[in-house]
């Protein structure tokens, strides 16, 4: 019974162990590499004591424009973007978790398809519009395809979390006197906030991460989101490829999002499994 | 203040929950609606509340007409079966939240909450979240904030039913003591009809949507209108034996009796509760359930009868009362 128990355990910290590898190995490759020369980076010879240099940093952040530049674009845009999504989903979510089990599973069902529609092939279309509206060259106006692109997840979400309220609650509340407004600010809110922690990091991360809308509707370099920012390092010579200042970007670009993630590190786990155990 | 319902009918699709429901109660008077699960009791609950709307009828609370006032505005104080507790609100901030909604400020509104918290007995709770509180305690914080309410009316949703036995039996004094003694109409939704006995001014006894029968407990437990009101009304529950005519003949438990004379039984099976016993006998009409103290010997043959005004007779086919020329009742 022990022996088959220290077994397991044995077997799973090896399991896990591996998937920790599998998934932190090209992190730390890129960790190891943003502080290795870019002579050592081809030439395995060189002794270990003269591998290490921080130019690849220095020189991100002395071009022009400097990185941190892409780095506050991206996180205008994806704040922006991310805002906008919850204050449009958050109330849309409340109504539609009202609404009658036959309505709501239409409508479901439409959401879910919009959400696991290719936005990829959406944007040429997507080009058209910026091109009619004049959104091109404008860092707010990305907000506005972020934000339509990750409402169904959000809508999705944050509908399971006002469905898991119990309905008393509401009632309740609604028994106190308390208005539609006051019962979403007091009551609702406060109680789908792991929900919403949750959903605006992944809504965040999109935005973070969205790579085709934002090459095609920026062109000039000081407006540059991350991404696009990052391809054109990594395209910025025909003779050789920038891996050290390539992995130097990629050690920038992930700490906003690592900062993120520890600081609701508590809300997002209740979020995720809250959405989990309601299907 | 009086609270009367009218012609109430209300249906969930193409079932229908409610038939033509009509209730008043009166200036401080408490109405149980005891019924099984599924009669209707909780939706017409739901109705007065307002959280419902009625297909047809009309609610009225001091005769100004309900039916289109909203919940927020009707000032209804509401105990849910699930006392419905903010969970992230502190047992203070649970009865501060209205208040401070409705506008009810500084001292005035602390000193109010102070003194309930007094009175139920939960000012040591008064920091703690409702997940930290037993289950007497919740419902305590429940009533709070229903009689901080103000409110016209008391709606009450089986607010005991998720207490254990002796809980329970401590609470409706309290309960009694709070909010049966002003003048708000009480509407005291349970299952239990013992609850309802010890609390209620009269019973409603509801079944499929309608009201069967409503009067006082001592009306309902020896005049019951319908054999199913007399087997709601009682524990144990009234014997039911076949009679001539095709009448069913009901005998109460209690009202049975040692007798030499009487018609001979067997024990089935016994359960002694202390200060009383329960014999279940087999006879040659049927079975019979006897209540009688909890000393007395009763060996395995005995023989009982009962008094003729003791006996109630019901249509066999419908269940409605036939009444006795001989039957008195006090």
């Amino acid at each position: 019974m022990s022996m088959s128990r220290s077994w397991l355990a044995s077997r799973h910290a090896v399991l896990v162990t591996l998937l920790l590898i599998w998934s932190l190995a090209p992190m730390a490759w890129q960790l190891i590499s943003s502080f290795t020369s870019s002579e050592a980076l081809v030439n395995g010879a060189i002794p270990f004591e003269q591998r290490w240099t921080l130019i690849h940093y220095r020189e991100l952040l002395s071009s022009d424009p400097p990185f941190w530049r892409y780095l506050l674009n991206s996180t205008v845009v994806a704040g922006v973007s991310t805002v906008l999504t919850l204050v449009l989903a958050v109330p849309a979510a409340y109504v539609l978790a009202q609404l009658p089990l036959r309505w709501r599973r239409g409508i479901r069902r439409a959401v879910m398809a919009a959400a696991l529609f290719p936005y990829v092939l959406l944007f040429l279309a997507l080009l058209e519009l910026a091109r009619n509206f004049q959104l091109g060259n404008r860092l707010f106006a990305l907000a506005l395809p972020y934000s339509a692109l990750a409402m169904p997840l959000a809508l999705l979400l944050l509908t399971a979390a006002f469905e898991g309220l119990p309905k008393d609650l509401d009632d309740a509340a609604r028994l106190e006197g308390l208005t539609l407004r006051q019962r979403l600010r007091w009551v609702m809110l406060p109680l789908i906030a792991p929900a919403s922690a949750s959903t605006a990091i992944l809504v965040f991360l999109f935005a973070w991460n969205e790579y085709p809308i934002a090459l095609t509707w920026l062109s000039r370099s000081d407006l540059l989101t991350l991404p696009v920012a990052m391809a054109r390092i990594a395209g910025s010579s025909i003779y050789s490829i920038p891996y050290g200042a390539y992995a130097a970007a990629t050690v920038l670009g992930a700490i906003p999002l690592l900062l993120l993630v520890l600081l609701f590190q508590r809300q997002i786990v209740s979020g995720l499994t809250n959405g989990a155990i309601k299907g | 203040m009086t609270l009367s319902l009218n012609a109430i009918t209300k249906t969930f699709g193409s079932r229908t929950i409610l038939h033509n429901l009509d209730l008043s109660v009166g200036n401080g008077e408490c109405v149980a609606l005891l019924g099984p699960s599924g009669c209707g009791k909780s939706t017409a609950l739901r109705l007065i509340a307002g959280l419902d709307q009625p297909d047809s009828g009309s609610i009225s609370i001091d005769g100004a007409e309900m039916v289109d006032v909203p919940a927020e505005d009707r000032r209804i104080g509401m105990v849910f079966q699930s006392y419905a507790l903010f969970p992230h609100l502190s047992v203070r901030e649970n009865l501060e939240l209205g208040l401070r909604m409705r506008g009810s400020h500084g001292a005035a509104r602390d000193q109010r909450i102070k003194t309930i918290l007094e009175v139920l007995q939960l000012s040591h709770q008064a920091h703690q979240r409702p997940s930290q509180l037993s289950g007497g305690q919740r419902q305590r914080v429940a009533l709070a904030r229903a009689l901080l309410r103000d409110p016209l009316v008391y709606l009450l949703d089986e607010p005991m039913s998720n207490l254990d036995a002796q809980l329970r039996e401590e609470l409706r004094p309290e309960l009694k003591r709070l909010m049966l003694g002003g003048s708000q109409p009480v509407v005291y939704v349970t299952h239990d009809q013992q609850e309802a006995m010890a609390l209620a001014d009269r019973i409603a006894v509801m079944r499929h949507g309608r009201i069967e029968q409503i009067g006082t407990p001592r009306e309902l437990y020896h005049h019951p209108a319908t054999s199913f009101v007399a087997q709601f009304i009682g524990r144990p529950q009234m014997n039911m034996l076949n009679a001539d005519n095709g009448r069913t003949l009901g005998i109460r438990p209690e009202d049975l009796r040692l007798d030499p004379n009487g018609i001979p039984c067997q024990v089935e099976s016994r359960e002694w509760h202390g200060a009383s016993q329960l014999v279940l006998l087999r006879c040659e009409r049927g079975q019979l359930r006897l209540v009688c103290a909890g000393d007395q010997h009763i060996g395995e043959n005995p023989h009982v009868s009962w008094l003729k005004t003791s006996e109630h007779f019901f249509d066999g086919q419908t269940g409605k009362r036939i009444d006795n020329q001989s039957f008195r009742f006090d």
